[in-house]
């Protein structure tokens, strides 16, 4: 197991906090308990109350009306409904925010595999099983798997994601102050599942400037992937000038008009797909001639290639 | 005296006397007579013996677990071994004990004779049924003596299909097998209700043990074919590479969470909806009261049935699925909290004015009560989106699901057990022992899994060999509590054998209770009843008001 | 036909009347179908859904199955249908030997749509569609048609098996029902056995729209 820097207090029965995120789900959570204290303390009460009170053989106004009653039925069924109801909506306003990023979010590279995480910075530092993060400021990590579902989960930000072996999902947080955090698989992969676990390092902004620089890295992401996109001859149809194939330019995050007549949005898991499998979803106005890479790109070259597509900006008219 | 006491006075026919006549039970030795035999009550006893040799290696299994899990650092046992026991325990806890437990036991014994019938619509087919069952628990046996599997019991692919060095196969092939046993069971108690009624006994004059085991019954039947064609499609991936579910082989990894939890949610209800009509029989007969809101406790129970084909997607909140469909599948388990929440109130308002007695299997019913509203509360925590992003696949859900598991169809089973066992056996257990081990496991379940709670929400992840030193206490803990759990549960197991041959004999109706299986003897004549019965009375027709002293 | 047999049904003993013991045993028979045809309902609705995620992929993939064998076996068991339906009723008349005909004709037909669908498999196997064997597979450039191909085997596969079935016990079904004193002890057994046959016409008649009309 991992040093005992992101260890809890043995004692501890509630784990820190690191981001108002987690704040917000231990209030609803507070809250939640409470109304339900309030449901169900009763039912306790009253049949441990009744059990005793009109236990056989004791003295008692047993009389009781008909053994039905239209109105109290309605009545405990919609009033304890209409009460969580509340913490439904509650938690899905969070939710909301859990899963949809900010815009302009910090993206980290992960791939989960058998058995262990690679973070990869913008900047092309890359970590095993550990990723040190700026406090207050919005990271969001995009990751893939490379064999089965794993799930990334940070306890203390109250949040986690499976990673999927043939799309991206997304996780996102904004940790408010620094510290060291445990960060675990959370979904069952197999022998090693249970050691597939890291820290997560929040810095203040400056101590991160200056990781990065230790950390030593030659490229950006994007800089490798232009690389990969060099080395593989991809600008002889994706070149703007060359009119075989889409440019690449703004491409990321566009709507993309297909074959068939639909629309779809080219977000990273469209653009991994396209590069594995050209093929499926034909581009509308052009002739499908790309080759597929499947079996020749790793994971990382693909993580990376993307990178760099969406780094490429709209070309300025 | 109530119009059903009315019910076998009929003059011509003698009373039973010392020279009982022949029963089920003693009328025939062999060994033929027991396994070939169609009667209902003996099939009965077939799956009791057999659910109960699954219990004790699912609990073994689970004993082994906890005794891991003293340690932080997973010396006991290697990673491999540790997948395994849990797979195994999941698996053979939920199809070979909790999903059969209370239908295939309780319900096979009991449902002719609560409606006045002579025996299921197809004895031949129920016999079949057990056969089947032992089929499939054959290939489980087989898996776990050549070496076990450790997919979980949920067996997610590509895990399961592609990279699992275990034996899957047939570990699949006992699931499947085992699953025509649940189709066959619930299509005879579906035609056993619609057709074989006694003269009299219309919908709403049954109790509410039928009414759930009718709904269990459904849910077997649209939901287990759902699993069955699942687990078809993992064995056809592993074993010829047609591939669904791995995307090396074309497939999707997330179909398969979609088919797995479309079939398994309805399967925990299966689990639930028969200890709820259990826990129903047994707060009406020990408060000598009928049931509140019979009607809504009735529609409840089909309200349970079908909302529960609709909330599967709350398993998969964070596995990518769209923010749409996760706020749909919330807010649809919300709503199927209810009609829990309507049984677990009228409960408490049959209790109120009563004439309590709290013999065992009361206080079964009312542990029951406690650890079922919590059980199921916390699932409401969990059917939260903001909550479940913190506490999916944490011991948090591990806890849940037992407190229902184990504090409600458990502790609904014992407590059946025990108010039905005069009328299986023709015997009474020892009751002051019977409140010990009622005690026992109630204080060891809970010191087992309230301490998983807090796990949970600290953030220690399920199917966990190796876990974070500051976890160990509350680990720790939890271990403690399943040896006081071990305990308690050699008491039943003990005495309930012990009585067999030296408990005190029983008479028909030892608790005074109402319901046709209390007219006829303990234990029962082969064809249940001497003559068949015409009811004319409702359910549950204890006097009204209740004389101080009974 | 003047040599009609009596007609009837031996009641079991936990039954109270012949009338309980038939609508039972429909009862129980529909209950059955019913969960057959929630097993091929995923199947159903996965390549429905893939429909709709990969219109493409799907109608390629599509343009491989062989629609006019589809579209005879589609006939041959509705014929089958057909002559279960007069095996049925001949049963209720009586007519033993009419109705050993008519029960023959139908595991004939079934056994001929297997031949058929025996055919249309090696079909595929020698055009390379079947991305499951150990040889190349056709549409391997676009790996969605892949799942498409996989469920058309997997259904088609379980529907043959259940024909398969089917046609088995028919002809011991058959063998049973020439003996004199058949249809006057269980009659009720053609009845109910036709159920059965109809429903492998029914799965069918779903199978071949969803998966070989649809994606043309």
């Amino acid at each position: 197991m991992t040093p005992d820097d992101a260890g809890g207090h043995p004692l501890a029965l509630w784990p820190a906090a690191a981001s108002l995120n987690a704040h917000e789900v231990d209030h609803l959570i507070l809250g939640f308990t409470v109304v339900t204290l309030l449901l169900t303390v009763p039912i306790f009460v009253g049949i441990t109350y009744f059990a005793l009170r009109y236990r056989v053989g004791r003295a008692a106004d047993r009389r009781h009306g008909e053994g039905r009653d239209v109105r109290i039925e309605l009545l405990w069924m919609l009033i304890p409904f209409a009460l969580t109801l509340g913490f439904f909506l509650w938690g899905a306003m969070i939710f909301n925010t859990e899963v949809n990023p900010p815009a302009d979010a910090m993206q980290i590279e992960a791939i989960g595999r058998q058995w262990m995480w690679k973070f990869e910075h913008p900047g092309g530092q890359a970590e095993i099983n550990d990723l040190h993060v700026p406090a207050r400021q919005d990271i969001k990590i995009n990751m893939i798997s490379q064999d089965v579902i794993h799930s990334l989960y940070v306890p203390a930000l109250r949040v986690q994601m499976e990673t999927l072996p043939d799309r991206y999902t997304q996780l996102w947080f904004k940790a408010d102050r620094p510290g060291v955090y445990r960060l675990y698989c959370s979904e069952y992969c197999g022998t090693d599942h249970s050691k597939m676990d890291g820290e997560l390092t929040v810095m203040s902004p400056a101590d991160f400037a200056k990781w990065l620089v230790q950390a030593g890295s030659t490229q950006s992401l994007a800089a490798v992937g232009a690389r990969l996109y060099v080395a593989y001859g991809c600008g002889g149809c994706h070149d703007a000038k060359s009119g075989i194939a889409p440019s690449l330019a703004g491409l990321y995050g566009s709507a993309v008009r297909l074959a068939g007549g639909s629309t779809v949005v080219a977000d990273d898991t469209w653009l991994r797909g396209k590069i594995l499998n050209p093929d499926s979803d034909p581009v509308a106005g052009y002739r499908q001639v790309m080759p597929s890479f499947h079996g020749v790109l790793k994971e990382d070259d693909l993580t990376h290639i993307v990178a760099y597509i969406r780094s490429l900006q709209e070309p300025t008219q | 005296m109530s119009p059903s006491d009315a019910v076998m006075r009929d003059p011509g026919t003698p009373r039973p006397t010392l020279d009982r006549p022949a029963d089920y039970l003693h009328e025939e030795h062999t060994l033929r007579s027991w396994f070939f035999s169609t009667d209902h009550k003996r099939i009965g006893l077939l799956y009791l013996a057999s659910i109960t040799a699954f219990f004790v290696l699912g609990a073994i299994a689970a004993g082994l677990v906890r005794l891991a899990l003293i340690v932080p650092n997973g010396q006991i046992f290697t990673s491999d071994t540790y997948n395994r026991l849990f797979t195994m325990h999941g698996v053979i806890m939920v199809w070979f004990f909790l999903i059969p437990s209370i239908p295939s036991t309780f319900g096979n014994f009991l449902l002719p004779l609560m409606i006045g019938a002579k025996d299921v619509a197809f004895p031949r087919l129920n016999l079949l049924s057990w056969y089947i069952f032992m089929t499939g628990a054959l290939f489980t046996m087989i898996t776990l003596v050549i070496g076990g599997v450790d997919t979980g019991w949920t067996f997610y692919a590509p895990f399961s299909t592609t990279f699992s060095n275990s034996y899957v196969i047939p570990a699949l092939i006992g699931v499947i097998v085992v699953g025509f046993s649940s189709i066959l069971t619930g299509l005879n108690f579906v035609v056993t209700v619609h057709k074989m009624r006694c003269p009299g006994m219309t919908w709403f004059r049954m109790p509410i043990f039928v009414w759930t085991l009718y709904a269990t019954s459904l849910i077997f039947l649209l939901a287990t074919p759902v699993i069955t064609i699942a687990l078809i499609l993992l064995v056809m991936e592993r074993a010829f590479g047609i591939g669904i579910f791995d995307p090396r082989l074309g497939g999707d990894p997330v179909l398969f969470e979609h088919l797995f939890w479309f079939y398994s949610h309805p399967a925990v209800y299966i689990m639930v909806l028969p200890g709820m009509g259990v826990i129903t029989e047994l707060v009406a007969a020990f408060s000598a009261k009928k049931v509140f809101g019979y009607r809504f406790v009735a529609y409840a129970s089909i309200a349970l049935a079908s909302v529960t084909f609709l909330v599967w997607g709350h398993h998969m909140f964070v596995n990518g699925q769209s923010q749409l469909a996760s706020t749909v599948f919330s807010l649809l388990s919300f709503a199927v909290a209810v009609p829990s929440a309507v049984k677990v109130y009228n409960w408490t308002a049959t209790i109120h004015k009563g004439s309590i007695r709290l013999d065992t299997p009361m206080l079964y019913a009312m542990g029951y009560i406690g650890l079922f509203v919590l059980g199921g509360l916390t699932g409401l925590f969990l059917a939260t989106l903001a909550i479940d992003a913190h506490l999916h696949d944490t011991y948090f859900v591990v806890a849940h699901f037992h407190y229902i598991m184990v504090g409600g169809t458990m502790l609904a089973f014992l407590g059946g057990l025990h108010y039905w066992w005069p009328k299986f056996t023709g015997r009474m257990y020892p009751e002051s022992w019977g409140r010990v081990g009622a005690a026992l496991i109630f204080i060891g379940f809970n010191v087992t899994f309230f301490p998983q709670f807090i796990l949970g929400y600290l953030g220690m992840p399920r199917r966990y060999h190796v876990y974070p030193p500051e976890f160990q206490l509350l680990n720790i803990m939890s271990s403690a509590g399943a040896t006081i759990l071990a305990v308690g549960y050699f008491f039943p197991m003990t005495y309930l054998i012990w009585s067999l041959w030296y408990g005190r004999k029983a008479p028909a109706n030892p608790w005074n209770a109402k319901g046709l299986e209390w007219t006829t003897t303990s234990p029962p004549p082969a064809h249940n009843f001497t003559i068949t019965p015409i009811v004319d009375f409702e359910p549950y027709d204890y006097p009204n008001q209740a004389p101080e002293i009974v | 036909m003047s040599d009609a047999v009596p007609v009837g049904i031996e009641r079991l003993e936990h039954f109270e009347s012949a009338d309980q013991q038939r609508e039972a045993s429909a009862l129980g028979m529909w209950a059955w179908l019913l969960t057959e045809l929630l097993l091929f309902a995923g199947l159903f609705l996965i390549a429905l859904i893939l429909r709709i995620l990969h219109p493409a992929a799907v109608t390629l993939a599509a343009t491989h199955l062989k629609f006019w064998i589809g579209a005879a076996n589609t006939a041959i068991l509705i014929c089958s249908s057909f002559t279960m339906s007069g095996a049925i009723e001949l049963s209720r008349l009586g007519w033993q030997r009419g109705m050993v005909r008519c029960m023959l004709a139908t595991a004939a037909l079934g056994t001929l749509f297997l031949v058929l669908k025996g055919y249309e498999y090696y079909c595929d196997v020698v055009e390379h569609m079947v991305p499951f064997l150990d040889q190349p597979y056709a549409l391997a450039a676009d790996p969605a048609t892949r799942l498409f191909v996989d469920v058309y085997f997997v259904t088609t596969g379980l529907h043959a098996m259940h024909l398969f079935t089917g046609v088995s016990i028919l002809l011991v079904l058959t063998r049973m029902a020439s003996r004199p004193g058949f249809l006057a002890r269980h009659q009720n057994r053609i009845e109910i056995y036709g159920l059965y046959w109809h429903f492998i016409d029914v799965i069918w008649i779903i199978v071949f729209p969803v998966l070989y009309v649809l994606n043309r």
